[in-house]
């Protein structure tokens, strides 16, 4: 076949070793450096230590700000799933007037900057109904991760079909007999799946967190960012560094669960 | 089967979205055309934000730079969906991976990978001088140049997974069709390849407009206050100026964009694509 021949494509392969050097090559440069043992980041590194390693865990504000993105993230991907599972359920099963609309304003938090949601959030919730910072910015993790939640539940109720809770109903199982011995067993991978593209995604946020931040409320990456504007040594390069191997097992977990294609089915919006 | 009662399994998800979501948003949006409290004509706003010359500056850079990152996106990262949707196996696996994994990867991590690559003391500036193609250190940072890189650096991989996936669901036999119909290779992806990728490519495409155009961190850590873009002076009037009426108008542009943008390259996607093949 003349698509899928075994032909050379010398251009294609020239521009795609550039473009993977362009996304891998700054991931490279900061894990070398993180093993600098200077005060003042330089290129090429001046020497090995793990000394930044070290130094990471005596800072308070990336201690604090570790806890509050781990608890975020749990707690974010927490309720998307507890409210996201059955939305996903229904729009699986249900056939009623107006679905597609409603399936599109439950994904819609991909599309709105999240940058005008957190400031939208910040000024609704912690100036005008003096919400504290805490439930706010959980609030918000909770709805950008939503959309993700229901999008890999639905795919899988979609694979599993309705001929297994069927069959459990006809024996004599109710509802939420069948939904909760059949139905959740067997989209347990897509659920995990789902769990953990969902903390990732509250982990990485910015743009929320930006805007809901307060004393001892404030996230990793949102630390990370106010300290780079104020230091240049090689403790935020370590902390990547740390960040890059959490994302690799992550990327590894989601392969082994519902696999990459996801991605480029149509799945990544985002 | 399936009674009424399903319905009610959608109502906690809808609450949320309605009284975090949508209720914070439409307050905002409206409090931008409807100003009871200040007395101003409706949507007054808009016409004090354009009135400014360094607001304009901000607008039409923020658009200047969202389309080059997208045509640069384009560019590089087609080659590379296109390789990718004809690799099989292990080393398709491993490609594919290393396009999701800086997908996945911390913006801010990302971001400052780059202020390590183009600081004054950084890689590139290190190795120019020491190939003696300049004397001192070369301003990198701080420069539209630098937020153009970041930018690509930050959106290629939507771009590439979206064409990726364009291009494997395309019948194959139409490119065979093409060349034994006498068409050589170039020709045979201007006039067959290219337009079946439309509808994906738009797809792609207005991930990266959008999200270069509503990024952050990029714009603030590799461009600072020199590089100002629609996003950087969203944050600066909310939170340092307390500027809330001119914060509020500016969101809803960059909303009112992305969802122009969104909705239009996926009309002209659908419109210029010839049929499924």
């Amino acid at each position: 076949m003349a698509f899928t021949d075994r032909r050379r494509h010398p251009w294609a392969v020239a521009v795609s070793v550039l473009v993977y050097f362009f996304l891998l090559f700054p991931m490279v440069v900061i894990v070398l450096s993180s093993f600098d043992p200077q005060e003042y980041m330089t290129f090429p590194p001046t020497g090995f230590s793990l000394r930044w390693y070290g130094h990471i865990w005596q800072v308070e504000l990336f201690v604090q700000g570790l806890k509050t993105s781990l608890s975020i993230g749990a707690y974010a991907t927490l309720l998307a799933l507890l409210v996201g599972v059955p939305a996903a359920y229904a729009l699986a099963r249900a056939d009623f007037p107006g679905k597609a609309a409603i399936s599109a304003f439950l994904l819609s938090p991909l599309v709105v900057p999240e940058l005008v949601l957190g400031m939208g959030l910040l000024q609704m919730l912690v100036l005008v109904g003096a919400f504290p910072v805490y439930p706010a910015l959980l609030l918000g993790h909770a709805i950008v991760v939503l959309p993700y939640a229901i999008r890999l539940t639905l795919a899988s109720l979609t694979n599993l079909g309705p001929g297994i809770e069927e069959a459990a109903r006809s024996l004599g199982a109710n509802g939420f007999t069948a939904f909760v011995r059949v139905i959740l067993p067997n989209i347990r991978t897509g659920l995990l799946a789902a769990a953990l593209l969902s903390f990732i995604t509250s982990f990485n946020n910015i743009p929320i967190s930006l805007f809901l931040t307060g004393p001892d409320v404030t996230t990793l990456p949102i630390q990370m960012m106010i300290y780079s504007e104020y230091y240049f040594d090689p403790s935020i390069a370590a902390l990547s560094v740390l960040m890059l191997i959490f994302t690799l097992i992550m990327v590894f977990a989601l392969e082994r669960s519902i696999g990459l294609t996801y991605f480029t089915g149509g799945g990544s919006q985002k | 089967m399936y009674r009424r009662r399903t319905l009610w399994l959608l109502v906690p998800a809808l609450l949320l979205l309605g009284f975090f979501f949508l209720w914070p948003l439409a307050g905002m949006f409206l409090s931008t055309v409807y100003q009871a409290k200040t007395g101003l004509a409706p949507a007054a706003g808009y016409g004090r934000f354009f009135a400014d010359p360094f607001n304009r500056l901000v607008f039409w850079r923020t658009l200047k730079l969202g389309l080059l990152v997208t045509g640069l996106a384009v560019v590089v990262g087609y080659p590379v969906a296109f390789l990718l949707s004809r690799l099989e196996g292990k080393l398709k696996s491993v490609l594919m991976a290393l396009v999701v994994f800086p997908l996945l990867t911390n913006a801010v991590v990302r971001t400052f990978s780059w202020m390590v690559v183009l600081g004054k003391h950084g890689f590139v500036n290190e190795a120019l001088q020491w190939l003696h193609l300049t004397d001192g250190p070369v301003k990198l940072l701080y420069t539209p140049t630098a937020v153009v890189l970041g930018l690509v650096h930050l959106f290629l991989p939507l771009l590439v997974l979206s064409l990726t996936s364009a291009l494997e669901n395309l019948n194959p036999s139409v490119l065979e069709a093409a060349q034994s119909l006498g068409a050589g290779p170039w020709r045979s992806f201007v006039r067959v390849l290219f337009p079946l990728t439309l509808p994906g490519l738009a797809v792609g495409a207005a991930l990266v407009f959008t999200g270069s155009t509503t990024a952050y961190i990029t714009p603030q850590m590799l461009g600072g206050s020199r590089v100002m873009m629609l996003s950087t002076l969203l944050y600066q009037k909310a939170m340092v100026s307390f500027d809330w009426s001119t914060a509020t108008v500016i969101a809803a542009i960059s909303t009112a964009l992305t969802f122009l943008v969104i909705g239009g390259l996926n009309y002209l996607g659908r419109r210029l694509g010839a049929p499924e093949a």
